[in-house]
């Protein structure tokens, strides 16, 4: 049997290569965009459906669709994030920042738009904008904690190692 | 049988959990250090338990793409070593599964062999002991593999293959007994 793979030297490579593709923060990064782009649009189209008296039969059934797409891409972006490009530590620290970044864009129109031609559903947008603010917030704080555990617990088994070595 | 020294890395568990806490942090070179340090040892471990180059090429890069993926939910970086080989052995058992019906035993006959008397006159040396594990059915290969060749501990072991470490001791008994009787064979032959 041969101790180590054929060609080890390439095979190594090749799962570093595999390694780096994996961990590519632009998939990441697209597919935490694609989930705050779904979350946006479900809570407008949401908002309209909601607050819209009497409407026509048709346009209920095509507000219903397009939530249920909304759902759709925010659950894939999610799976995948979970499955396949799973966020790591200074990953979650970037997809908090753009979570709050976006929710406080989103707010921030609805209620420009609220003010310059207030309706209900410009304000049931923007509190369900103010709720995913604060989601964001949360996810954002949660992340910089487990980052700064991860980052002392590292110094600290550096310290020990160098330490140890002399 | 003593354990022999072996080519695995032999690191203090602290250098494996600062390399999880690295990787964990998303610092793409410690992604690097762990392929470079467990390619080796992982693929001896496959390549042994699947009998194929090819087969345990495909098996090693799903096991891989599977540590990469799963990396951020280990909770004691200390353990790598137990989950690496675990998560091997599950992707291991998973495509023998599909392709086999496991078989019980192979040419050699276990309970034989398990019978054959201990001598501790003659011990066997490393290269000897490589050859006749080769020999040995599926579960007493695999047990001796992660004890000798890859210095897992019993604890280890008892973690990667889902077990209690009784049953890795026993197993571990039943396979040198194995093993020895093979090598005697060898020998006369």
């Amino acid at each position: 049997m041969s101790p180590t793979p054929p060609l080890a030297a390439a095979a190594v490579a090749d799962l570093r290569r595999l390694a780096r593709t994996e961990l590519s923060s632009a998939a990441r990064v697209t597919y935490v965009l694609l989930a705050l782009a779904a979350t946006a649009m479900t809570v407008v189209v949401t908002s309209l459906w909601l607050t819209e008296p009497a409407l026509p039969l048709r346009t209920t059934i095509a507000f219903g669709a397009l939530t249920g797409i909304g759902l759709a891409w925010l659950t894939f972006s999610l799976w995948v994030l979970r499955s396949k490009h799973v966020l790591l530590a200074r990953h979650r620290v970037v997809a908090g920042q753009l979570a709050v970044s976006f929710s406080s864009v989103f707010v921030a129109g609805c209620l420009l738009l609220g003010f310059a031609s207030p309706s209900r559903a410009v304000w049931a947008a923007s509190a369900m904008g103010i709720a995913l603010l604060v989601i964001g917030v949360v996810v954002w704080r949660r992340a910089n904690t487990a980052h700064t555990k991860l980052v002392a617990r590292r110094n600290a088994l550096e310290r020990e190692l160098s330490g140890g070595s002399r | 049988m003593s354990r022999a020294p072996s080519q695995n890395p032999d690191l203090p568990r602290s250098e494996d959990e600062l390399l999880v806490v690295r990787c964990q942090l998303g610092e793409p070179e410690a992604f690097d250090d762990l392929i470079g340090r467990w390619h080796g040892p992982l693929w001896q471990y496959i390549r042994r338990m699947s009998g194929r180059d090819e087969e345990a090429q495909d098996i090693l890069q799903d096991v891989w793409l599977r540590v990469i993926r799963g990396i951020p939910r280990v909770r004691d970086g200390s353990r790598l070593r137990g989950w690496l080989f675990g998560i091997a052995r599950r992707v291991l058992m998973d495509r023998l599964r599909r392709q086999y019906a496991l078989p019980a035993a192979s040419d050699v006959n276990a309970d034989d062999l398990a019978a054959e008397p201990h001598s501790p006159d003659r011990e066997p040396s490393f290269e000897a002991l490589d050859v006749a594990i080769e020999a040995l059915p599926l579960i007493e290969r695999e047990t001796l593999t992660l004890f000798y060749l890859r210095d897992l501990s019993l604890a280890e072991i008892a973690e990667a293959l889902e077990i209690p470490v009784g049953t890795v001791k026993s197993r571990l008994f039943r396979a040198r007994r194995m093993a020895r009787a093979v090598m005697q064979k060898e020998t006369e032959s």
